[in-house]
């Protein structure tokens, strides 16, 4: 299996959904009236993203022996309901040792105005 | 210290999966998830670091105020299990975060957060 670190895929545009966002802050038992959640960047950052990743054949990730092992969300603003924010993924590494490969997947968001909103950082171990 | 008590339920696992956007059936469906080696179906990691969120920012003085959040996704979650997530300032705004099942099991380890004071 060859490995991609530093392959980086097209960027994804996602609207701040009020609706979604009522949706998703319940579901963590958060205020809705609060604005969004923090991390509801796994929605629009990580969420626009991985399934780029898990798709992309040359990545050849086998999603039946993924762990989702650590993720960080490190934000520059959060983003307000209705706007429309940018986001781009890129494999920041890509190891493999001891019958496990460590794929570290980074999203970086924007604003409209190409200021970043939030940075991604998943650390994915597939079995192999 | 900040503190929140969660006992997790299918229906809470199921509405994180359509507002979240995860519909792996590792979540979903217990003879899926069993067929795979689980118990049954887990709750999403990023369901746990939602919540984890929510106390962080309470600790923080309110969502806006975090700017970093950071979990390593070390215990599978049941629907069933409680566990209990909360949040102490370490000072220089660094948030200290614990996420311990009913069993006594940490199952979010080196949680840790920043925000702006």
């Amino acid at each position: 299996m060859a490995a991609i670190a530093g392959k980086t895929y097209p960027a994804v545009q996602m609207e701040i959904d009020p609706d979604r966002v009522a949706e998703f802050a319940r579901a963590i038992g958060a205020d809705p009236a609060e604005g969004v959640p923090p991390t509801y960047a796994a929605v629009y950052s990580l969420g626009v993203t991985a399934p780029q990743l898990f798709g992309d054949e040359e990545a050849a990730i086998d999603f039946a022996r993924l762990l989702h092992a650590e993720q960080e969300f490190e934000w520059s603003r959060h983003p307000r309901v209705g706007e429309t924010v940018t986001s781009t993924g890129r494999v920041a590494s890509d190891t493999s040792r001891r019958g496990m490969r460590f794929v570290s997947f980074e999203s970086e968001t924007t604003d409209a105005s190409g200021d970043p909103v939030c940075r991604s950082r998943a650390l994915f171990i597939i079995r192999t | 210290m900040t503190e929140r008590r969660v006992t997790f339920t299918r229906e809470q696992i199921a509405a994180y999966a359509e507002a979240g956007g995860d519909h792996n059936p590792i979540h979903l469906d217990d003879e899926f998830a069993r067929s795979v080696g689980l118990p049954g179906v887990i709750a999403h990691g990023l369901l746990q670091m939602g919540i984890l969120g929510t106390v962080a920012a309470d600790a923080a003085g309110g969502p806006g105020h975090l700017t970093r959040l950071f979990v390593r996704f070390a215990g599978m979650v049941l629907p069933g299990d409680t566990v209990t997530f909360t949040a102490t300032p370490d000072g220089d705004g660094k948030l200290g975060l614990s996420a311990i099942n009913q069993k006594g099991e940490t199952v979010l380890t080196k949680a840790t957060a920043d925000y702006l004071p």
